[in-house]
């Protein structure tokens, strides 16, 4: 027959292992008395055993890739974005620069972001989702602006491509192909960066 | 926190996309393995478990460093976990029957298992059996049992991934506990 409710429960906090020493003590006595209390003690014991026999699965093959593949598309380009928002200064005083992959997200109201890729200097409108190629500068290569204009008052020695964007015609300028231009400008950087591979920010920097 | 954990978490948040696949890599077992413990279903845990990760790839901004990343990861999978159960099955309780079909799936965990030694089959069942008995559990004493007695994770960190209060989990362990001793002896 079934003891008390009470002693029910403080099996439940002994096999919890939440009994002072001595309330331990004192239970064991009256387990040792009691047939109903050993009889469900043991149970419970047992019944948790069982439980912990279950195997541990593991992950089905190809589970990461299945994740990877589920991920939203993202380009290398954005792993610049949190750098070069956080990091303008440290983007900009690198020294030589050559390829520049950007993408700008915030403030553009229609979530587009804006990609600029092109190896030469830059200059950034952000507020205005504009490029500028600054009066002296010259863009060896191609151009290719996404979501964004471009103004080139320097030279582009090859294809300027505008997705998305206007090309503003400044000035006679020296752009051997299609060019895109933007006009405001509220933040104004100059980038220059060696490679978008090249991993220029110290790592740390940019952490917050 | 782990130190490498919480460098590839930084690296995520910085955008790269690749580092995530580090996380899943270390997590993916103990997530999967939750999410089919509940649901006893290898097709629905895999389902469940890739999306616990996509949700936590999407909402890595919100993670707390400062916080177990399992404690997160599980929680985000046994919220799933339950609701994916809720929707299959409203009124699920302690008499409902297993179906079926959870013999055959739980052999189509063991992908060679063409013929099997006489003992392994009893192992099979065995494990089959209880199996079927964690399932026979309400949901919400099947998630705190599993956390606790598969998982081997501490009262505490049962409270935070199911966001309850700890003496609220210890109700749920014993009860879930009492329910199996019933049934198992
Ligand atoms: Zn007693």
């Amino acid at each position: 027959m079934a003891c008390t409710q009470e002693k029910r429960e403080l099996l439940d906090a002994y096999l919890d292992e939440e009994l002072t020493l001595l309330e331990a003590k004192q239970l064991e006595a009256h387990i040792y008395e009691c047939e109903s209390c050993e009889q469900h003690l043991q149970e419970l014991k047992r019944s948790v055993a069982i439980i912990q026999s279950a195997s541990h699965f593991e992950a089905p093959r190809h589970f990461t890739e299945g994740v990877m593949n589920r991920l939203p598309e993202q380009p290398a380009r954005t792993k610049w974005k949190h750098r070069i928002r956080r990091n303008p200064l440290i983007v900009a005083a690198a020294a030589f620069l050559l390829v520049f992959v950007m993408s700008m997200a915030g403030g553009m109201g229609d979530g587009q972001e804006m990609v600029v890729e092109g190896e030469g200097q830059f200059l950034l409108d952000r507020e205005q989702n504009l490029v500028i190629i600054p009066e002296g500068s010259t863009v060896d290569g191609d151009l290719t602006i996404r979501n964004g204009d471009i103004e080139i008052n320097g030279e582009v020695t090859g294809t300027v491509t505008v997705v998305n964007g206007q090309h503003l015609q400044a000035s006679a300028s020296g752009a051997a192909g299609e060019i895109e231009e933007i006009n405001d400008a509220l933040e104004q950087i100059w980038f220059q960066v060696r490679s978008f591979t090249a991993d220029l920010i110290p790592s740390g920097s940019d952490e917050e | 926190m782990d130190i490498v954990v919480k460098k590839i978490v930084r690296e995520v948040k910085k955008g790269n996309q690749e580092a995530f696949s580090e996380l899943v890599e270390l997590y993916k077992d103990k997530v999967y393995h939750v999410s089919y413990r509940m649901i006893g279903n290898t097709h629905e845990a895999q389902d469940i478990a890739q999306e616990a990760f996509l949700r936590a790839y999407m909402n890595i901004e919100s993670y707390d460093e400062e916080r177990k990343f399992s404690t997160w990861i599980y929680r985000i999978t046994t919220n799933l976990t339950i609701d994916r159960i809720r929707k299959k099955k409203p009124d699920f309780h302690l008499e409902d029957r297993v179906s079926g079909t959870e013999n055959l799936d739980y052999h189509s965990q063991f992908a060679d298992d063409v013929e099997l030694p006489e003992d392994q089959i009893v192992k099979l069942e065995m494990q089959q059996w209880i199996q079927e008995e964690i399932m026979r559990l309400p949901p919400k004493y099947r998630s705190a049992v599993i956390l606790k007695y598969l998982e081997d994770l501490s009262i505490k960190e049962i409270s935070e991934i199911l966001h309850l209060p700890e003496a609220t989990v210890k109700t749920r362990i014993h009860r879930g506990r009492e329910a199996l001793r019933k049934r198992l002896n």
